[in-house]
């Protein structure tokens, strides 16, 4: 049996899925899409039960990536019963989108949650009458308490093994609407569609133009699957493939014709279906929920007085997001020291039985330089992304997040971009990486990809290190901060200036409109917040690692041979040399293409890395800072910062980019864009300087 | 004359009226329950000019003024602070 758990988001829908799935959970992307989809095996009185959690929607129509996963599925895949979960504190809203499934899936139980949000807002559903009114099955339940959740799962499979459909409500739709849509029931009724679905839904669809109806889909497995190894990092997902089949032409073109004469055109069906349902709703509504003080402020009013307040409300965030950085930025710095520590002690431990194995040099060279330190750098930041990602979870669970896009959406405005953009950039500031991810809150794909491409301009925290030990360096006392601040000024306008240039690129044939729904605050609960976290974490070590694996080996092999040489005869060196002609219009020395040319695994490799070819023997970063003063001008420097800043943030940033866009075109677009602008950046400032006398 | 979501002050209320415009613009306003007839109340507005939160059947949303400029209003009225409950028509109050 097929059952599929419908909602509008923040429903409570993962809470139940988890709970009734626990650990058998499959987590993937729906095919070529970055949406993540969930499903789970259960065996409940002797049935094996396919449980798959849709994303989250406001609709049936297609409106973004998620609302046309969940549409396609139910269209496609058709599942044997349908779980809607409605929220109770916002039932008017939430049962627009149960009356246009019951219209698709004549099996269908509705799930009552967040009753004891609502009783504090005064609000009462009796729960009787609203099964009565719509002639379904309610379930009462209180997900975040593990209530009601295995009786909703019951009456799911109850109704999923009865033997007729069904008789569900209906819709009762205004007289001069039912005409139309009875005389295009009449005209479809022979049709062999109708053995596919509902006739009252397909004269609906059919009046509305839909393209999709009449469209027959076969469901095709990629081939991907069998070769696992070969797309194990960036698979496109688990999910089916459709392949259009056939299409067939419906009858019904001249009634349609008739119609639109008579001034009823697409878009006047759909409004007007749009409104009956509303209107339905509104007949209904008085049976089954009283209102008390409706005026009454709830807890989310007193919170938002602060929170959204215009002068509170940028306080307030920027105490939040400082808590959100200071947790997973600064308080996990031990963690990841420790992950170091860890990865280099099993790295001596491997050498050391290595060496008693008599192995040859160059391998335990290998394991020791090339593969632990390599991976053990990449390993050192997960607790990083992890930690960052509980916090996430609890700012979108909890109904925050929502509100950071509401106070930051005026300064993403100036970029042509969305409120939900806002924290994605500011997460750059932390990691590019989670700052990448989170872009999956937003709805328009193409509103994702400027925003993932424009994020690693953002300078994050290790390479703020490194810029702040340089700046302190060449630039002593009030200077620094000048020359600190002047730095992130020109990433913000370069942030600002890529995201309008993108927005040429990137073609996109609907600007995304902001409607945004502000959810009423919630407590999330524990296991919603690392069971994400946990899934996240997991999904990027599984598909990053090979990348960085392969890529710690390359640098290896590149910086250690020719064997023995001194690190300015590697091959690496030599590439720098060969590269020294980019980097003499900006004033630098092959040392410096070096450090740039190995800063692509990270970043904080940098400075240790010119330690090395300055021939500093100290690892402090500040005195390997100061014996760069010997060989550089000041002006030098700040052209170096300049494109330090700016070029590829890292090997992770760049896997990230590519995982989560799907596109090897953008992530190359977005590479190469980054190289551009950054040496082209420094150009400028270092003959702009020489032009102004700056030395 | 006709009014606008966007002219509505924080406190007051109005009925929906008309959405200019189509495409997946008006779907969306559509599926969030912004229909013809509704009754809603502009909360506040986001500093510097940034998006209004609306709340409407019970619940709030967020909208960019753009948006809030495709929507035609009619019955604009403000609600009394001291009695929330008691609707007061700006006609009435003059």
């Amino acid at each position: 049996m097929k059952i599929a758990l419908v909602g509008n988001p923040n429903v409570g829908k993962s809470t139940v899925f988890n709970a009734l799935t626990g650990s058998n959970q499959q987590v993937g992307n729906w095919a070529g899409k970055t949406v993540e989809r969930k499903s789970g095996l259960i065996k409940r009185a002797n049935q094996q039960i396919e449980l798959i959690d849709l994303p989250g929607t406001y609709s049936l129509t297609a409106y973004s990536q998620e609302e046309i996963i969940t549409r396609e599925y139910i269209l496609r895949e058709k599942p044997d019963v349908v779980m809607a979960m409605i929220d109770a504190s916002n039932i008017e809203r939430n049962l627009y989108l149960v009356l246009q499934i019951m219209e698709l899936s004549p099996r269908v139980v509705i799930g009552l949650n967040m009753m004891d949000l609502a009783q504090s807002a005064g609000i009462t559903i009796n729960t009787t009458q609203l099964a009565l009114a719509l002639n379904v099955p309610v379930v009462e339940i209180v997900a975040a308490k593990g209530k009601g959740i295995e009786e909703f799962l019951t009456e799911a499979i109850r109704v999923g093994m009865l033997e007729l459909d069904p008789l569900q409500g209906e819709v009762s739709y205004p007289e001069e609407l039912e005409q139309r849509i009875r005389a295009m029931e009449g005209q479809l009724a022979d049709n062999a569609e109708v053995t596919r679905y509902p006739l009252r839904w397909l004269a609906l669809k059919r009046l509305e133009r839909d393209p999709e109806i009449g469209q027959e889909w076969k469901s095709s497995t990629p081939k991907s699957r069998n070769s696992k190894n070969k797309d194990a990092c960036c698979d496109p997902g688990d999910a089916v493939n459709y392949e259009l089949v056939e299409t067939v032409a419906l009858p019904g073109d001249e009634l349609l014709q008739t119609y639109e004469a008579e001034g009823w055109g697409k878009d006047q069906f759909e409004m007007a279906f749009a409104d009956a349902k509303y209107k339905y709703i509104s007949q209904i509504l008085p049976s089954f929920r009283t209102h008390e003080n409706p005026s009454k402020p709830t807890w989310t009013d007193l919170l938002d007085k602060w929170v959204l307040s215009p002068i509170w409300g940028y306080p307030i965030m920027f105490l939040v997001l400082g808590i959100v950085f200071w947790g997973s930025f600064v308080a996990s710095a031990p963690i990841g020291g420790a992950v170091s520590q860890g990865m280099a002690w099993a790295a001596d431990v491997i050498v050391s039985i290595l060496q008693w194995g008599h192995a040859p040099d160059f391998l335990q060279s290998l394991v020791r330089d090339g593969i632990f330190a390599g991976v053990g750098a990449v390993l050192a930041f997960v607790p990083q992304i992890a930690i960052f990602f509980a916090f996430f979870s609890f700012m979108q669970d909890s109904g925050y997040l929502a509100r950071a896009a509401f106070l930051g959406d005026r300064f993403m405005q100036l970029m042509g971009l969305h409120g939900k953009s806002f924290f994605s950039l500011v997460s750059g500031f932390g990691c590019n990486v989670p700052g990448i991810m989170a872009t999956r809150t937003l709805e328009d794909p193409k509103d994702r990809l400027i925003t993932m491409l424009i994020n690693p301009l953002i300078p994050c925290v290790p390479r703020l290190g490194v810029m702040s030990a340089v700046v302190a360096a060449f630039f002593p006392g009030s200077r620094g901060s000048v020359v600190m601040v002047s730095l992130l000024l020109l990433s913000m306008i370069l942030v600002m200036f890529s995201a309008l240039f993108f927005r040429r690129v990137v073609k996109q044939t609907e600007r995304s409109a902001f409607v945004m729904e502000l959810p009423l605050y919630h407590i999330p609960t524990l296991r919603n917040i690392l069971l994400p976290t946990w899934q996240k974490t997991y999904s990027f070590l599984r598909r990053a690692w090979t990348f960085i694996l392969v890529a710690s080996i390359v640098v290896w092999v590149l910086s250690s041979y020719p064997q023995g040489v001194s690190m300015n005869a590697t091959w690496a060196a030599k590439m720098g040399g060969w590269l020294s002609f980019i980097g003499e219009p900006l004033g630098f020395d092959w040392r410096i293409m070096v450090a740039i040319v190995f800063g692509f695994t990270a970043k904080e490799t940098t400075l240790s890395t010119l330690g090395i070819l300055y021939g500093v023997a100290a690892n402090a970063s500040q005195s390997i800072a100061q014996a760069m003063t010997g060989a550089m001008t000041p002006l030098r420097a700040y052209t170096f910062l300049v494109v330090y800043m700016l070029y590829i943030p890292c090997l992770a940033s760049v896997v990230t980019t590519y995982k989560e866009s799907g596109s090897l075109g953008w992530t190359s677009f977005g590479v190469a864009y980054n190289l551009i602008l950054s040496f082209v950046m420094g150009w400028i400032v270092f003959h702009g300087g020489l032009a102004l006398g700056f030395q | 004359m006709e009014r606008l979501l966007g002219d509505l002050k924080p406190g007051e209320r109005a009925i929906i009226e008309r959405i200019e415009g189509g495409g997946a613009l008006r779907r969306r306003m559509m599926d969030m329950g912004i229909v013809p007839g509704v009754e809603l109340e502009v909360v506040r507005c986001a500093p510097f000019g940034g998006p209004l939160q609306i709340r409407l059947k019970g619940y709030y949303l967020a909208m960019r003024r753009g948006e809030c400029a495709k929507i035609k209003i009619s019955e604009t009225y403000r609600v009394n602070e001291t009695y929330p409950g008691y609707i007061q028509h700006p006609l009435a109050s003059r």
